[in-house]
C-alpha cells in the first residue's frame, strides 16, 4: 500500500515549479493576454529543455516512455500557474491517440516533434450550435482516391493559432448514425485553413473557429480506420481527462494558498482576518476539496495507467469533482481577497476564469455524469 | 503508487476471516444482527463477544505481544477494520479500553497499574470509559469543571460528566478532573483511573434523538480515587490526554470502511425503489445525486488512503486525521439524508412501520447527526486544518 507520487515524480515536478517561479508564474499568462506569444514560446522551449514535452512519448520516438502518472507533476504545476498552451492537448490527447492508434508513419512525423518542442495539437471537434455528442458531428468528410475532401465549420478550438495541426473529428457517413461513421483525421496547419478568434473570459486561452471549403488531405491523415473515430476519441478522452483533473488540482492549490496567505496579512477590526472563523472555515473546506481532488486526480492517471476496470467512473467522477471544487474555490478566493479580488490587478480572476473554461471543456458535465452513472450498470 | 497488500498481509486477511466465519455469534452471517434490547443482556451479548475475540487473539491485535496482542503493523491493523466492516461485526463494548486506555498505561502507565488493569481491559472483565465532556465542556475542554481535592493519600471528586459512552456498562473510567488553577487553562488537570463501582458515581442514561441509549452522564459526589490511580503527573492530564489520542489510530478508517458499505446499501435502494413503474436509479435527478456521493465517498477512502501512507512514512499521524474526520462525518450525513429523502414521504415510517429495511435507513439517518460533534465538532476539525495545515491565526480565546 504506498498512494503517493515517488520521489522522482516529486523532484521533477520541484523543477518545474521552480523554473515557473523564476519565470514569473502568472506573469507567462499575464504577457500572453497582451498578445505577447514569443514569451510564452521562450518558456516552453525551457519546459521542453527538462524534459516535459517527452515524458510520455515512447522512447523510440524520442521520448522517456514514462506513464500518465510521470504527467501528473507537470500538469499540476501547469494549472498552478495558470500556464496557456497546448501541452495538456498535445501530450495527454495527441501522444496517446497516436500512440495507441498511430500508424509507423504518422508516429514517426509527429512524436519526435511533440518530444523536440516543435510540434503542438489542437482538437477541432464542436461545431456551431451543435454539442460535443456524435448527433451533432456533421463536417462532411468523404474519401476520393487517395485523398479525403473536407467541408463544414469547426469552433471553439483550443488556441487554434498556436496549434501546428488539429485532431480533426468528422463525419465520413451518415449510414450508421450516431457514433458510427465518425472518423478522426490528422490536419496540419495550412495557409489555406482560415483561423477566426473568438473572444472568452479566459484570455490566456485562444479559442478560434476555423472554416474548411473544399479541403483535400492525404487518406494517410487519418486515425484507425474509417468510420471509427469515435471509439479512438473516447480513448484519448479518458487519457486528457485524467490529465485534466491534474491541471485543476494545481489551479486550486494556488488559489487555496492565495486565500490563506492573504487572510494571515489583511488585518480589519485589529486583527488578521483569517482569525474569523466566517474566513477560516472556508478555507479549510477549500483545502479539504482540494486533496479530495488531488486524491481523485492521483487515483484517476493510476486507474489510466493500470487500466482497471473502474477507470471510467474513476476518470469521469475525478473529472467532475475537480472542475466544481476548482470553480467554488476559485470563486471564494476573489470573496475572501474582498474589493482587491474583484480587480484584474490581482490574480484572484485568472484562475476564475480558468476554472469556467474547463468546466464543460470536451463534454458538458451532465454528460460525464450520465457516464459515471452507465460505467457503474446503474 | 500501489494499491495492493503483501502476501503476508492477505494471509493475515484469510486467517481473521476464516476465524470470523467460525466465531460470529449465531446467524449474524446470515443477516440476523439484532442486538438485545435487555440492558443486562446487551451487555452479557457484548461482553461474549469480546471474550471470543481475546480467546482467539483478535481483540487487541495491536498490542505488544508480551501482553496478549499480535504487535500487528498499521496495515493488518486496517486489514482488521475491513473485515470488521465487511462482516458488520457487533461493537466492541471496550473500544476505549482496548484502543485507547491501555497503550497509554504501557507508555506511562505504573507497573502496578499495568499489572492491575492491562489483562482485564483485554479479556473484558473490566470495561472503560472516557470521563471528558461535561456541561459546560463540551469542544473547549480546558474549561472543566470537576475537581479533585486531595486529602491524605485520597482524592476527592465532584462535578458532573456527559457523552460518557458505554458508562453505564464500564467498570472504569478515563477520567479529567481539575486539581489546580494556574494561568494557563490546560495545566491544572490531571488523569485519574476511577472506579466506577463506588458510592460516590452514579450513572444516569441520556436518551438520544435516535431514541438509543448509548450516552450517559455521570455525577460525581464524594466520589474517591487514590494517589496510585493517577496516571502521569498531578497538573500534567493534559499531555496524558495527548498522548492517549495519539494510539486512536484507526476510528477513522472503521468510518471511512463503513461509509463505502453504506453507500453500496444506498445503491440498493435506489434499484429497490420505483416511482412510475422504473427503479429510482434510473431518475435523472437520483442519478446525478448519486454520482455525487459515489465520487465523493470515493474521494475519502483515498484521502484516507494517502493520509495513510503518509503516517507510513513520517511514522506518526499528522493533522491530516482532521480532514478525514471532517469528511466522513458530514459525508455519511449526507448519505443518511438522502436515503430517507428518495423513499419520499413514507421515509418517514420508522420502527415497525418502515417500509425498508427495519428502520435501518431512519435511525441511521438521525444518528448521523452525531456524528458530526462527537470526537470532535466539525468546526473543530475546521479549526485545526486552518491553523495546524494552512498556519491561519487562532482566535482571541485560545
Amino acid at each position: 500500500m504506498d498512494f503517493s507520487l515517488n520521489e522522482e515524480q516529486e523532484m521533477f515536478g520541484n523543477y518545474v515549479r521552480k523554473y515557473l517561479e523564476d519565470k514569473g508564474e502568472t506573469n507567462i499568462a499575464r504577457n500572453f493576454m497582451k498578445g505577447d506569444l514569443e514569451y510564452y514560446q521562450s518558456i516552453y522551449s525551457g519546459l521542453v529543455e527538462l524534459g516535459c514535452a517527452g515524458i510520455n512519448i515512447s522512447e523510440e520516438y524520442g521520448g522517456m516512455g514514462l506513464g500518465a502518472l510521470d504527467l501528473v507533476p507537470v500538469l499540476e504545476e501547469w494549472g498552478r500557474s495558470n500556464m496557456p498552451g497546448l501541452y495538456l492537448e498535445t501530450n495527454a490527447l495527441a501522444v496517446p491517440i497516436l500512440e495507441m492508434f498511430g500508424t509507423d508513419k504518422q508516429k514517426k512525423t509527429y512524436l519526435p516533434a511533440i518530444a523536440e518542442g516543435t510540434q503542438t495539437f489542437s482538437i477541432a471537434w464542436l461545431e456551431p450550435g451543435g454539442s460535443y455528442n456524435p448527433l451533432d458531428i456533421h463536417m462532411a468528410a468523404t474519401v476520393e482516391g487517395d485523398e479525403i475532401l473536407i467541408n463544414g465549420t469547426k469552433t471553439l478550438i483550443p488556441d487554434a493559432e498556436l496549434a501546428d495541426s488539429f485532431l480533426l473529428v468528422v463525419r465520413t457517413s451518415s449510414d450508421g448514425g450516431d457514433k458510427e461513421g465518425i472518423s478522426l483525421l490528422l490536419l496540419d496547419k495550412t495557409e489555406q485553413i482560415k483561423i477566426r478568434r473568438q473572444s472568452n473570459i479566459d484570455e490566456s486561452r485562444q479559442l478560434g473557429e476555423i472554416k474548411l471549403e473544399n479541403v483535400r488531405v492525404s487518406k494517410e491523415s487519418l486515425i484507425g480506420s474509417l468510420g471509427n473515430g469515435w471509439d479512438i476519441l473516447e480513448e484519448g478522452l479518458l487519457a486528457i481527462n485524467a490529465a485534466l483533473c491534474s491541471v485543476m488540482v494545481g489551479g486550486i492549490e494556488k488559489v487555496v494558498e492565495m486565500a490563506a496567505e492573504y487572510a494571515k496579512i489583511r488585518v480589519q477590526f485589529g486583527q488578521p482576518i483569517g482569525r474569523f472563523q466566517s474566513i477560516k472555515h472556508r478555507i479549510a473546506d477549500m483545502k479539504v476539496d482540494l486533496e479530495t481532488a488531488r486524491s481523485l486526480a492521483y487515483y484517476a492517471n493510476w486507474a489510466l495507467e493500470n487500466r482497471t476496470d473502474d477507470r471510467v467512473q474513476a476518470i469521469a467522477g475525478a473529472r467532475l469533482f475537480a472542475a466544481e471544487a476548482f470553480n467554488r474555490a476559485a470563486g471564494q478566493n476573489v470573496q475572501i481577497h474582498g474589493g482587491i479580488g474583484f480587480t484584474e490587478e490581482i490574480d484572484c480572476h485568472l484562475f476564475v476564469k480558468r476554472a469556467r473554461y474547463y468546466e464543460h471543456y470536451l463534454g458538458s458535465t451532465h454528460y460525464y455524469y450520465e457516464k459515471v452513472a452507465a460505467a457503474l450498470g446503474w | 503508487m500501489d494499491f495492493s497488500f503483501t502476501e503476508k498481509e492477505e494471509a493475515f486477511r484469510q486467517e481473521l476471516r476464516t476465524w470470523l466465519e467460525e466465531h460470529l455469534p449465531e446467524g449474524w452471517h446470515k443477516g440476523d444482527r439484532q442486538l438485545p434490547k435487555e440492558l443486562g443482556e446487551y451487555s452479557r451479548f457484548l461482553r461474549d463477544w469480546q471474550k471470543k475475540l481475546y480467546e482467539g487473539g483478535w481483540a487487541a491485535i495491536a498490542w505488544p505481544e508480551k501482553y496478549g496482542g499480535r504487535a500487528a503493523t498499521l496495515i493488518e491493523e486496517i486489514i482488521y477494520q475491513q473485515e470488521m466492516v465487511r462482516v458488520k461485526a457487533p461493537p466492541l463494548v471496550n473500544y476505549v479500553g482496548i484502543h485507547m486506555v491501555a497503550p497509554t498505561l504501557m507508555q506511562i502507565g505504573t507497573e502496578e497499574q499495568k499489572d492491575a488493569y492491562i489483562q482485564k481491559i483485554l479479556t473484558g472483565e473490566e470495561v472503560w470509559c472516557q470521563g471528558y465532556s461535561e456541561p459546560n465542556a463540551g469542544s473547549d475542554l480546558t474549561a472543566i469543571q470537576t475537581t479533585a481535592v486531595k486529602n491524605g493519600d485520597k482524592w476527592i471528586i465532584n462535578g458532573q460528566k456527559v457523552w460518557t459512552s458505554f458508562g453505564h456498562l464500564a467498570d472504569r473510567c478515563f477520567l479529567l478532573a481539575r486539581t489546580s488553577r494556574g494561568e494557563k487553562k490546560h495545566k491544572g488537570i490531571t488523569v485519574f483511573l476511577l472506579d466506577m463501582n463506588q458510592q460516590g458515581v452514579e450513572t444516569r442514561p441520556i436518551i438520544q434523538m435516535d431514541g438509543k441509549h448509548e450516552f450517559n452522564e455521570v455525577y460525581l459526589n464524594d466520589a474517591i480515587a487514590y494517589d496510585t490511580d493517577i496516571i502521569g503527573e498531578v497538573d500534567e492530564g493534559w499531555k496524558v490526554m495527548i498522548a492517549l489520542l495519539m494510539h486512536e489510530r484507526t476510528g477513522i478508517g472503521a468510518q471511512v470502511f463503513t461509509l463505502e458499505q453504506q453507500f453500496q446499501d444506498l445503491v440498493g435502494l435506489t434499484k429497490e425503489l420505483e416511482e412510475d413503474g422504473r427503479p429510482l436509479v434510473k431518475n435523472p435527478f437520483i442519478r446525478k445525486t448519486m454520482v455525487d456521493l459515489y465520487t465523493r465517498s470515493r474521494g475519502s477512502l483515498l484521502n484516507y488512503y494517502r493520509n495513510l501512507t503518509k503516517t507510513l512514512k513520517n511514522g506518526h499521524p499528522g493533522a491530516e486525521g482532521s480532514m478525514d474526520k471532517l469528511i466522513v462525518s458530514e459525508l455519511t450525513k449526507e448519505l443518511f439524508a438522502q436515503s430517507v429523502s428518495i423513499q419520499g414521504h413514507r421515509g418517514i415510517l420508522w420502527k415497525e412501520d418502515a417500509v425498508y429495511g427495519d428502520s435501518y435507513w431512519q435511525e441511521n439517518y438521525l444518528y448521523s447527526f452525531g456524528m458530526t460533534i462527537g470526537g470532535g465538532t466539525s468546526e473543530i476539525q475546521r479549526n485545526t486544518i486552518a491553523e495546524r495545515i494552512l498556519g491561519l491565526p487562532k482566535d482571541m480565546g485560545r
